[in-house]
C-alpha cells in the first residue's frame, strides 16, 4: 500500500503538526475547513484545502459524508483524523476503508472495542490488566444510574461511555448529586459524541494520571514508549503534561509498560495509541489501573517525541502504508526530561469562561529545547465553535527542575493580547513548591486553588507601556524600521 | 514637551500615569512618583536594568492589554474624567459567545440568588447563567438554541415581589 496524499480531518494545531509530517515525509497534505476557519492557520500550511461545511461541528468536521466528498474530490488515498471529532468514531474508520482510503490509526473494529467502556475493561481484565471498579448499567435511565452509582459506592464518577476528554465527566457524591448531575452529563455526552450513553466508575484517593503511549504494526510488532505524567487536569482536561513522570520507578514503569504493550496485543491493536492508568500509592509498590484506551495520537505525544527523539507522526503514516515499525522495544530509550502546558483561551480569574475574539498581539517563544505547536497566530480569530486550546509549549531539557526553569522562563516571553489565556495561571503553578517537589494528582489545581488564582497589582513598567501603547502604532509607522523585526511587526489589529 | 496625564483603571482602582516624553523610541513616565524610562520597539518595551524582561502592550479602543512579568492586566482608558456606565443593573448578558441550551424561568417566576436561570453552551462546555439576587423575572430576551454574543441581555430580574 502506498500513500501519496494525505487528508487531515481536523483544524488547529493538530492539522498543522501532521501538514508538517507529511511535508516531511514527502507526502502531499489535503486541510479541510468550515467558513470559521477560512482562513486559519492549518488552511494555509497545507499543499491544498477544501471547503467541509458551515462552522458548526456537526456539518463539517463532524460529517463523514463532507470528509469523503472532500477525499474523493482531492484525490487523497489515506485520511488522518488526529484527535478529537471523529478519531475515535469506528463508524468513520469503516467508512474509510469501504471509501478504498487508508485510515491513519487502529482497525473500526479495535475503535469500536476499545470505545465501548465495558468491552474494553472485560479486555483488559481477561489480559491480566488491573482495572478500576465500576459498570455501565443496561439501563440508562435516571434511575438506572442512581442504582449503578450506589452498586458502585459513592464517590463515583459519571462519564460518557462513547469518549474520552473529559467531556461530560461528572464527580457524584450522594443520591441527590446523582438526580442533579445525570442529565447535564449526558447532554454533554450526547453533544461531544453523538451518544448519551454513561459510565459509573469508583474514584480512586488522590490518583495520579500516567499513561503509557503504544505503537503497533501489521508485522505482529507492539512496542511501548514509556509514560506520560498527565496528573495536572481541571475538569478532567489535562494541562500539563510530562515524561518521565516523577512518580514512577523503574520497577513500575517496566510492569506499566508491560501492561500495556499486553493490552496493545490483546486487542489486536494498531499504529499509536496510548493506555491511560490511575496510580495509587507511591514506589515499587504503587498500584495501577486501567483507566482507558485512547486509540488516536494523543494531543501530548510531543512529551514523548522530546524524550525519545522519535516522530510520532511520521511512524504512524509509515505504519498505515504497512511498513514494519522503524523501531524495536530495546532500541527506545529516553533523555532528558520534558514538559508540555496547553495554552487554553479561558479566564482563570472568572471561572476559567472559555474566551472567544482576535488574537491581538500572539507572540511564541523561541529557543533551543522549545517547541510550540500552535494552530493560531497574530491576528486570528478564536470562535466560539471548537475547542479553546490554542497551542502546546514543550521544553525539553536534561533534567526536570532545568525543564521547570525553561518552561518559565518561555512563558513569560510568551505574550497572548486580546483575549485571556491561562498563560498567568500556568506560571503560579509551576512556581509552586509541591509542582517542583513532583508532589502531583489528578486533585492538584483544586487544592491549590487559592494559590493559583491569585493576582497582584500591575508594576510600574506594566502600568508604563499600558499608558503609552495607545501611540505605539503611530510610532512604528514613523519608525526607520530598516531592520526586519519580528517585535516590531504591525498587525493592523486594535489600532 | 508637555507632560500629559493618562489615567488607566483596573477593577475599581484607578492609576495616574504622567508622560513625560514620549518618542518614536524611548519614553519617560512618572507612576505613583517614580520615573520610569522605556525604550520602545513596536509594542515591546524594555525599562533597563528591569530583571522582569520586556513587556507587551496594546490598545483596543479605550482597552489596553500589557503582559509583564508574566502577568497580564486589562486596563480601561479613563478620559477627562468621564466614566463609563455601569451595566444595568438586573440585567444579566451573556458572558461570550454562546448557544442557549435550555431556558429554565419564564417571566413572572420569583427566583431566589443562585438559581440557575439558564444554561449557555460554548465550546462544547455547559455556562449556567445565575441569578446575582431573589427577584422576579421580568423578561427572558433569548431563545433555546439560539446564539447570543457577549453583552447581549438574556434576562432582565426586577425586585421580588413586595420588595
Amino acid at each position: 500500500m502506498t500513500i501519496r496524499r494525505v487528508l487531515i480531518a481536523n483544524r488547529g494545531e493538530i492539522a498543522v503538526r501532521i501538514v508538517r509530517a507529511c511535508r516531511d515525509a514527502g507526502l502531499e497534505s489535503i486541510a479541510v475547513y468550515s467558513d470559521a476557519d477560512r482562513h486559519a492557520v492549518h488552511v494555509r500550511a497545507a499543499d491544498r484545502a477544501l471547503r467541509i461545511g458551515p462552522p458548526a461541528p456537526a456539518d463539517s468536521y463532524l460529517s463523514i459524508d463532507a470528509l469523503l466528498e472532500a477525499a474523493a474530490r482531492s484525490g487523497a488515498d489515506a485520511v488522518h483524523p488526529g484527535y478529537g471529532f471523529l478519531s475515535e468514531r469506528a463508524e468513520f474508520a469503516r467508512a474509510c476503508e469501504q471509501a478504498g482510503l487508508v485510515f491513519v490509526g487502529p482497525p473500526a473494529d479495535v475503535i469500536e472495542q476499545m470505545g465501548s467502556k465495558i468491552a474494553a475493561r472485560a479486555l483488559m481484565q481477561k489480559a491480566g490488566v488491573p482495572v478500576v471498579p465500576g459498570q455501565t448499567p443496561a439501563d440508562q435511565s435516571d434511575d438506572g444510574l442512581l442504582a449503578a452509582a450506589r452498586a458502585v459506592g459513592y464517590p463515583v464518577l459519571i462519564k460518557a461511555s462513547a469518549g474520552g476528554g473529559g467531556k461530560g465527566m461528572r464527580v457524584v457524591q450522594s443520591d441527590q448529586e446523582a438526580r442533579e448531575l445525570v442529565p447535564a452529563a449526558r447532554r454533554e455526552s450526547a453533544a461531544a459524541f453523538g451518544d448519551g450513553t454513561l459510565y459509573v466508575e469508583r474514584v480512586i484517593a488522590r490518583p495520579r494520571h500516567v499513561e503509557i503511549q503504544v505503537f503497533a504494526d501489521t508485522h505482529g510488532h507492539v512496542v511501548h514508549l514509556f509514560e506520560r505524567e498527565c496528573s495536572i487536569q481541571r475538569r478532567h482536561q489535562k494541562v500539563i503534561e510530562e515524561s518521565p513522570s516523577p512518580a514512577l520507578t523503574p520497577a513500575l514503569r517496566a510492569r506499566m509498560g508491560d501492561a500495556a504493550v499486553a493490552a496493545a496485543r490483546a486487542s489486536g491493536y494498531r499504529n499509536a495509541g496510548t493506555i491511560e492508568f490511575l496510580v495509587e500509592g507511591r514506589g515499587d509498590d504503587a498500584r495501577f489501573y486501567f483507566l482507558e484506551m485512547n486509540t488516536r495520537l494523543q494531543v501530548e505525544h510531543p512529551v514523548t517525541e522530546a524524550v525519545t527523539g522519535v516522530d510520532l507522526v511520521q511512524a504512524q503514516l509509515l505504519v498505515a502504508a504497512g511498513a514494519p515499525l522503524p523501531w524495536t522495544q530495546a532500541s527506545l530509550s529516553t533523555r532528558g526530561h520534558a514538559i508540555e502546558c496547553r495554552i487554553y483561551a479561558e479566564d482563570p480569574g472568572h471561572g476559567f469562561l472559555p474566551q472567544a475574539g482576535p488574537l491581538l498581539l500572539y507572540r511564541e517563544p523561541s529557543g533551543p529545547g522549545i517547541r510550540v505547536d500552535a494552530g493560531v497566530e497574530e491576528g486570528s480569530t478564536v470562535d466560539v465553535h471548537y475547542d479553546p486550546m490554542l497551542a502546546k509549549l514543550v521544553v525539553s531539557a536534561e533534567t526536570r527542575p532545568a525543564a521547570i526553569a525553561r518552561l518559565r522562563a518561555a512563558l513569560r516571553r510568551y505574550p497572548v493580547l486580546g483575549i485571556r489565556t491561562n498563560i498567568p495561571f500556568l506560571l503560579r503553578l509551576i512556581d509552586l513548591p509541591e509542582f517542583a517537589a513532583g508532589d502531583l494528582h489528578t486533585g492538584f489545581i483544586d487544592e491549590h486553588r487559592g494559590a493559583l488564582l491569585r493576582s497582584g497589582a500591575p508594576s510600574p513598567v506594566a502600568l508604563a507601556a499600558a499608558a503609552l501603547a495607545g501611540t505605539a502604532a503611530r510610532a512604528a509607522g514613523v519608525s526607520p524600521a530598516a531592520v526586519p523585526d519580528p517585535w516590531s511587526q504591525t498587525t493592523g489589529w486594535g489600532r | 514637551m508637555a507632560t500629559r496625564r493618562v489615567t488607566l483603571r483596573l477593577g475599581d482602582r484607578d492609576h495616574a500615569i504622567d508622560v513625560l516624553e514620549d518618542g518614536p523610541t524611548e519614553a519617560e513616565v512618572v507612576v505613583d512618583g517614580e520615573s520610569v524610562r522605556l525604550a520602545r520597539d513596536g509594542s515591546l518595551w524594555r525599562s533597563e536594568g528591569d530583571v522582569r524582561g520586556p513587556a507587551w502592550a496594546i490598545a483596543d479602543g479605550a482597552r489596553r492589554w500589557v503582559y509583564h512579568d508574566g502577568c497580564v492586566y486589562e486596563l480601561e482608558l479613563q478620559e477627562d474624567g468621564r466614566r463609563r456606565p455601569a451595566a444595568a443593573q438586573g440585567s444579566l448578558a451573556a458572558p461570550m459567545p454562546a448557544t442557549v441550551r435550555q431556558i429554565r424561568v419564564a417571566a413572572g417566576d420569583r427566583v431566589h440568588r443562585g438559581d440557575t436561570l439558564l444554561i449557555l453552551e460554548a465550546m462544547k462546555m455547559e455556562l449556567p447563567v445565575r441569578a446575582e439576587a431573589d427577584g422576579t423575572v421580568n423578561a427572558v430576551h433569548c431563545r433555546e438554541g439560539e446564539l447570543v454574543q457577549p453583552g447581549r441581555p438574556l434576562i432582565d430580574i426586577g425586585p421580588a415581589d413586595g420588595a
